[in-house]
């Protein structure tokens, strides 16, 4: 059995432990479009092998690839990329664990949290922290998870009512990034807002449990 | 709106046909059996940066160390990139050829029970056309959309292969499993071509395939949303 939980902590306490309910439809179509893919391709092989059609956060649809094979690089610039990555420096805002302020009802269909709390150290932001990765496994049961802090470094409280867990689809060539496309995966609305003060800190963590 | 616990489950359905064509067994069993390596691959990509890290020129960016078939411990790389080349690959792929039997649906006729840590069939049925294998179709999968007239909606993936028994005697199968596999490549070769077994379910009932009859073991990802 796979389940999800959100887990938020405030000022280092835990405020909220709940299923998260959300994954959305971008989700199961960047899964596919992994699962699709062949392996084994010839080595002269460019371009893509399996994708799938995402829903950007601005609303306009594209395409990632599950399976992808850059150009050909003639230079010291680095070749290469993924499917699906998560994880977000210190003040990236646009991928990995955002939080924002709206609390429309979750629905399969969405592709972006209803109101962001941007990066920052101005009223109404707070400052993006880099991303922490934990395991453990066992015969039983196993979890892994991807964490961010949040801090706010502003002079006003900043109040959090939903949480989004964005993915970035992005290869590169010397000459150009052939594909670069965030989209969100999942979106929980938390049930009570979570106030974080002036210099209090915010931790979401999204766990992924697996258990017989 | 109710939510079930399990954000994401799987069914495995079976049709078994005779000689003729004629559905004589036929079956839909929920999937109880993720594996470990299923969820590394998984961190994986939580751990991939989805950008550019300059520290990382010419090795995986990320990866995740799985057991491969054979027990060893292997690492599926999830993000890589390489200097003066092309460069790509895919994490978790599950569409084999025909004849492949060591990725996507593969079939068994062990018993032994499941744990999370499995990382083989307990007796995998070979491809082929001898006593005791079954004739391994090309993998299809099937992206099902999303299903919103049952609440919560859902939505489906579907991976899917046949089998037929070329032989003159029965088979049957008992296990049914999905092997996925990371492959990444530059100019220069292969770099990353690792097996994994990320499903395994021990059936509660087992399926006789006669001489001449086939089998479509179909795997359905169930996403639960909103």
């Amino acid at each position: 059995m796979i389940r999800a939980e959100v887990v938020v902590e405030l000022d280092g306490r835990e405020v909220y432990r709940g299923e998260s309910k959300s994954f959305v439809q971008n989700f199961s179509k960047i899964l596919f479009a992994i699962l699709n893919g062949t392996g084994g391709v010839d080595l002269a092989y460019e371009g893509p092998v399996s994708s799938a059609v995402v829903q950007k956060p601005d609303g306009a649809t594209t395409t990632v690839y599950g399976e992808y094979y850059t150009k050909y690089t003639p230079s010291a610039i680095t070749s290469g990329g993924t499917a699906m990555g998560f994880k977000a420096g210190a003040g990236e805002d646009a991928w990995g664990i955002l939080v924002g302020s709206g609390s429309d009802p979750v629905s399969p269909t969405q592709y972006n949290l209803s109101a962001k709390i941007p990066h920052g150290t101005d009223p109404g932001k707070l400052y993006y922290d880099v991303h922490t990765v934990t395991s453990s496994y066992s015969d039983t049961s196993s979890y892994v998870e991807i964490a961010r802090s949040f801090i706010n470094k502003s002079s006003q409280p900043v109040t959090v009512r939903e949480v989004g867990l964005f993915a970035r689809n992005r290869y590169q060539r010397a000459d150009a990034i052939e594909v670069d496309v965030i989209f969100m995966v999942a979106r929980d609305v938390l049930p009570n807002p979570v106030t974080v003060n002036p210099l209090g800190s915010l931790l979401i963590r999204y766990r992924v449990i697996l258990t017989t | 709106m109710s939510q079930p616990l399990n954000p994401m489950r799987g069914f495995i359905e079976i049709e078994v046909r005779d000689r003729e064509g004629r559905v004589i067994q036929r079956g839909r069993h929920e999937m109880k059996s993720f594996t470990n390596n299923f969820l590394k691959i998984l961190e994986g990509f939580f751990n991939s940066y989805g950008n550019y890290p300059s520290e990382y020129v010419a090795k995986p960016a990320s990866k995740a160390t799985v057991v491969a078939p054979d027990g060893t411990s292997k690492d599926a790389w999830t993000e890589a990139y390489y200097d003066y080349h092309r460069c790509g690959g895919v994490a978790m792929a599950t569409r084999a050829g025909a004849g492949v039997d060591s990725y996507g649906i593969v079939v068994g006729s062990g018993t032994t029970p499941f744990n999370l840590n499995n990382y083989a069939l307990a007796t995998k049925i070979a491809h082929g056309t001898g006593a005791g294998q079954l004739n391994y179709d090309v993998m299809s999968l099937d992206d099902l959309g999303l299903d919103t007239s049952v609440s919560p909606p859902v939505y489906r993936v579907r991976l899917m292969r046949g089998f037929k028994n070329l032989t003159s005697s029965t088979i049957t199968i008992t296990e049914v499993s999905v092997i996925a596999r990371a492959y990444w490549k530059y100019t220069g070769g292969v770099v990353n071509d690792v097996l994994f077994l990320i499903a395994r379910d021990v059936l509660p009932t087992s399926y006789t395939v006669p001489a001449g009859g086939s089998a479509s073991v179909a795997v359905v990802i169930e996403v639960a949303m909103g």
